[in-house]
């Protein structure tokens, strides 16, 4: 299987339900998964156009859900796709995700929207409509915008 | 402008500029875009590394918090995947400050990785495959777990 060069790991009190979710949501597909044979998952993949994100849990030690954190959370997850973002804000709608930010389209070029799932990780999702430079950037944005090609 | 794509990892930092210089020198991250105020202030960062993007974020609402603030707990962690030479990855990490956590080991899977912590406390994992593995073996050298989808 090709991995990617960075792949985030989230960690889920109840894993299998996370994979669940992700699946109905947001139309990931869980393509390996090691099973601890406690009910609990030590290693997953979640593909997404060639793309994983990793599931493990439940956590222990130095890792926690968000859920043993009052909700507060050390990262999110953006994950641009190609097309069809409005449609896949409803999906994750109807799969139980509580939409933050409605999709709108941003100054800098992208559609986006951004959800919770169930234990409280932050998920952003970007569509680009309009590829800009850095000086248009920062001409939308009103930020000074540096950017390496 | 970078090219985005697939899944990417925001990690929330106190001092973003301090973690933008510290991942260049220990992880070999290059800064992509970087955006900020009037005042000279933080706004948004992203770093690239073998084709793939992260962000480095600040404290920007109350839920998103620096492991500082947590005491020293994460909810996700940052998986990189490198093609070579995963040990000499580790040194240049360690040089930097990271804490290595596990050091460079070869894992039943066929992966060669470490595991760090960086200044603020946000876990990496570092791997290099080293050995095409099968599931009947990975089963076999590690008893009790039951693997699914190993192609």
């Amino acid at each position: 299987m090709d991995v990617p060069p960075i792949s985030p790991l989230l960690f889920y009190r109840d894993a299998k339900a996370a994979l669940d979710f992700l699946e109905r949501a947001f139309g990931f597909e869980t393509r390996l998964l090691v099973d601890d044979g406690q009910g609990g998952v030590i290693h997953s993949e979640c593909a997404f156009e060639g793309h994983v994100v990793m599931v493990c849990g439940p956590p222990s030690g130095q890792w926690a859900s968000p859920l043993d954190l009052g909700g507060k959370r050390t990262g999110s997850v953006h994950v641009q796709v190609q097309g069809g973002i409005d449609a896949l804000c409803e999906q994750a709608r109807a799969a139980g995700a509580t939409i933050e930010r409605e999709p709108a389209d941003q100054p800098y070029g992208d559609r986006v929207f951004t959800c919770l799932d169930p234990e409280g990780h932050s998920w952003s999702f970007g569509q680009t409509l309009q590829i800009m430079s850095a000086d248009e950037m920062t001409k939308a944005t009103g930020h000074v915008v540096h950017a390496k090609p | 402008m970078a090219a985005k794509t697939g899944f990417q990892p925001s990690v929330i930092y106190q001092d973003p500029k301090a973690a933008i210089r510290w991942l260049e020198a220990a992880f070999g991250f290059e800064l992509a875009i970087y955006i900020e105020d009037d005042a000279g202030g933080f706004v948004h960062c992203q770093m690239r590394y073998g084709g793939a993007l992260i962000s480095v974020g600040q404290e920007w609402d109350e839920p998103f918090k620096s492991p500082l603030k947590l005491g020293g707990k994460n909810t996700q962690l940052t998986s990189i995947n490198i093609a070579s030479d995963v040990d000499a990855h580790c040194a240049l990490a360690r040089a930097a400050g990271a804490v290595i956590i596990a050091e460079p080991e070869t894992q039943f899977y066929g992966d060669r990785s470490y595991r760090c912590r960086d200044p603020e406390g946000h876990y990496w994992s570092v791997s290099q495959t080293v050995e095409e593995v099968t599931r009947e073996a990975a089963e076999e050298r590690a008893p009790g777990l039951k693997i699914t989808g190993w192609v």
